[in-house]
């Protein structure tokens, strides 16, 4: 959980970091673990599915060029797709890199392996060919997405059953937040008839829920008000502020949200 | 009297300091934008039930008919094997495996007959296999040199350090240099059809478009540009040490000559493993009428020119059909059945656990 109001509620959450929860040898044996299996994956199912296979027009797929392209393109899912799983804030710039990298792959490899770069770098360039070829088999990429998924399903599995079996302090308030961040009730239509004595002073009518927020509720502090409307709207967009610029946010957006 | 004084924040948060002499210096405090500020917006993914549990059901059921449709256009297609090494003393060519020697001028035949039990229809294709191959040895991959194969004057005469030994032979260069030259398949096979009433007829088989279309039309190409008469071009040269004939008689026909000879293409993309099998020949379909190989007794005829005995390789023939997956390979359709199943299974028993012990998530013990 990144929200800085979020830190300031709850303390707690540096203390993970302070028990040495998220880098100790258990930790390091179990990523060991998962790379040890990733490779074995990732070299296995290729080379079963590449054994005495051939193209769809009875040619070559199983030699070295091909099968090497094909363990690199499912590395390369393989590793996007974790980092995925392990950004925990996707901005625009997360987005951004990661299709771009994999577009950047696809790009560099098809650059790479073309006419033009043999003809003018010959040794240097031996794969002419490899990518157009192999990559236009649906085998392949039967292939590229088994090895994908198979190395990926247990990560999810595996989180997710922590999470319902011993969930950290970050998961519980992870989940605390989504809890409360429910969608706003339906504003009810005003009735037709003018309010005479006007509380709130704001021209919008409002709902049931937020008109009490908005004037002056038993109990009003200035820092309650915050925090509250701050986890309302925040439900799956968090934006990080400083706290006065969110306070006069979180007023008008609440208003213009009726 | 110092005049400096500090100004309180303003409206963007920029300091602004105030220098003797009245001039202000600007701070190097970064811009309020949302970039710079780190104040973008952003998308939090969280696995909740709702999300994991879904996604195993659907790709369970997604993968499992996927894995049936491979499995079943596996089993549809027709393949058979023969390997005719010749090991066992009974095999037709056991005399021919013994009494190999590079010297021998004089071919060894052996004839192999063997029985269709299915009639192939469509296009065959026949592969050479042979085993415990190792043309993923690195050292044996590295020897040969790409710009000769591609026609390049200079390399031709002068052939690169990587084909070594391989790259001359009393005094002259080889073309084509290297061992992975030096070592191609030159047995040849024959396929006959045994008629019903004993004719022997002789299958058509096709010795072009067996090799990837930019091995042939890119990366190979003879030397000397288009010039007919490659004898002339590859004077001087002498041809690889276990060849019979030199690079410039591999076929008649000029645009299976040379360098660009498809079955020398196609033995140049060196294999990835031990075990492999590279096209030979197509057996083109005639009509949708008549298959192309009926049922009944073929005869395999071998001349049997390449030693695999001495490092207990295995030679194999195998005819086989074609499928959109390529050739029989029952793995993918079975892989993806069993993930499909046991990505279902775990849904399943995510489904129990988060059922059960699921509301620890809710539990109140975080403090505000």
């Amino acid at each position: 959980v990144d929200c800085q109001s979020e830190s300031f509620r709850y303390p707690q959450l540096y203390s993970p970091g302070q028990q040495n929860l998220y880098f100790n040898k258990k930790v390091f044996v179990r990523c060991m673990m998962h790379s040890w299996y990733s490779s074995l994956i990732l070299f296995f199912i290729p080379w079963a599915a590449m054994h005495d296979t051939v193209r769809d027009d009875g040619k070559d797929i199983a030699d070295y060029q091909s099968f090497a392209l094909l363990a690199q393109t499912c590395l390369l899912v393989v590793v996007s797709v974790q980092l995925c799983l392990d950004t925990y804030y996707w901005t625009a710039v997360n987005q951004f890199f990661m299709w771009g990298s994999l577009a950047a792959y696809f790009a560099v490899s098809f650059t790479m392996y073309s006419n033009g770069m043999f003809l003018i770098f010959t040794s240097a360039f031996p794969f002419v060919g490899v990518a157009r070829n192999s990559l236009n088999q649906p085998n392949v990429w039967l292939t590229i997405f088994l090895a994908s998924l198979l190395c990926l399903l247990p990560v999810v599995a595996f989180r997710f059953i922590l999470i319902q079996l011993r969930p950290t302090i970050n998961d519980k308030l992870r989940h605390k937040v989504q809890m409360e961040a429910l969608p706003a009730p339906a504003p009810r239509r005003p009735p037709p008839r003018r309010i005479s004595t006007r509380r709130s002073g704001y021209a919008f009518s409002h709902a049931q829920g937020y008109g009490n927020l908005v004037t002056s509720p038993p109990g009003w502090s200035p820092g309650q008000t915050f925090t509250l409307k701050l986890s309302q709207y925040s439900n799956w967009w968090c934006f990080l502020a400083d706290e006065c610029r969110c306070h006069c946010e979180s007023v008008h957006m609440n208003i213009y949200r009726i | 009297m110092m005049a400096s004084s500090y100004n309180a924040k303003d409206e963007d948060g920029h300091i602004t300091v105030s220098g003797p002499g009245g001039s202000t210096l600007r701070s190097k405090k970064p811009e309020n934008t949302a970039f710079k500020q780190q104040r973008l917006p952003a998308w939090q993914p969280i696995l909740t039930a709702g999300t994991v549990l879904p996604a195993f059901f659907i790709i369970g059921l997604i993968f499992i008919p996927i894995g049936i449709g491979l499995y079943v256009t596996s089993n549809n297609i027709k393949e058979f094997e023969i390997d005719y090494t010749g090991v066992d003393m009974s095999s037709p060519c056991f005399n021919c495996s013994q009494n190999f020697s590079w010297n021998s001028t004089r071919p060894c035949t052996c004839t192999i007959p063997f029985y269709l039990e299915q009639p192939y229809e469509s296009n065959v294709f026949m592969y050479y296999g042979l085993s415990n191959f190792y043309q993923n040895h690195r050292r044996y991959v590295k020897s040969r040199d790409d710009s000769q194969l591609n026609g390049d004057m200079d390399s031709l005469m002068r052939p690169s350090k990587e084909c070594e030994p391989y790259a001359f032979h009393e005094n002259k260069p080889i073309a084509p240099c290297g061992a992975i030259a030096n070592s191609m398949f030159n047995d040849t096979l024959e396929l006959f059809y045994n008629d019903p009433n004993g004719t022997k007829i002789p299958i058509p088989l096709t010795t072009t478009g067996i090799a990837w279309w930019t091995d042939k039309h890119v990366k190979f190409r003879n030397p000397g540009g288009n010039n007919p008469n490659l004898t002339a071009v590859f004077q001087g040269t002498t041809k690889p040490v276990n060849w019979r004939r030199p690079v410039y008689e591999l076929d008649a026909d000029p645009e299976n000559d040379g360098f660009i000879n498809e079955d020398f293409i196609v033995w140049m993309r060196t294999a990835a493993l031990p075990t492999f099998r590279k096209l030979y020949r197509i057996i083109q379909k005639k009509n949708n009428i008549v298959p192309t190989l009926p049922r009944g007794n073929y005869t395999l005829e071998v001349v049997y020119n390449y030693p695999v005995r001495s490092f207990e390789g295995r030679k194999r023939m195998i005819l086989s059909t074609i499928s959109w997956m390529g050739g029989k390979n029952p793995f993918l359709g079975i892989a993806y059945i069993t993930v499909g199943s046991v990505c279902f299974f775990l849904g399943v028993v995510l489904l129990i656990i988060h059922h059960k012990y699921g509301n620890r998530n809710n539990s109140a013990d975080i403090s505000n």
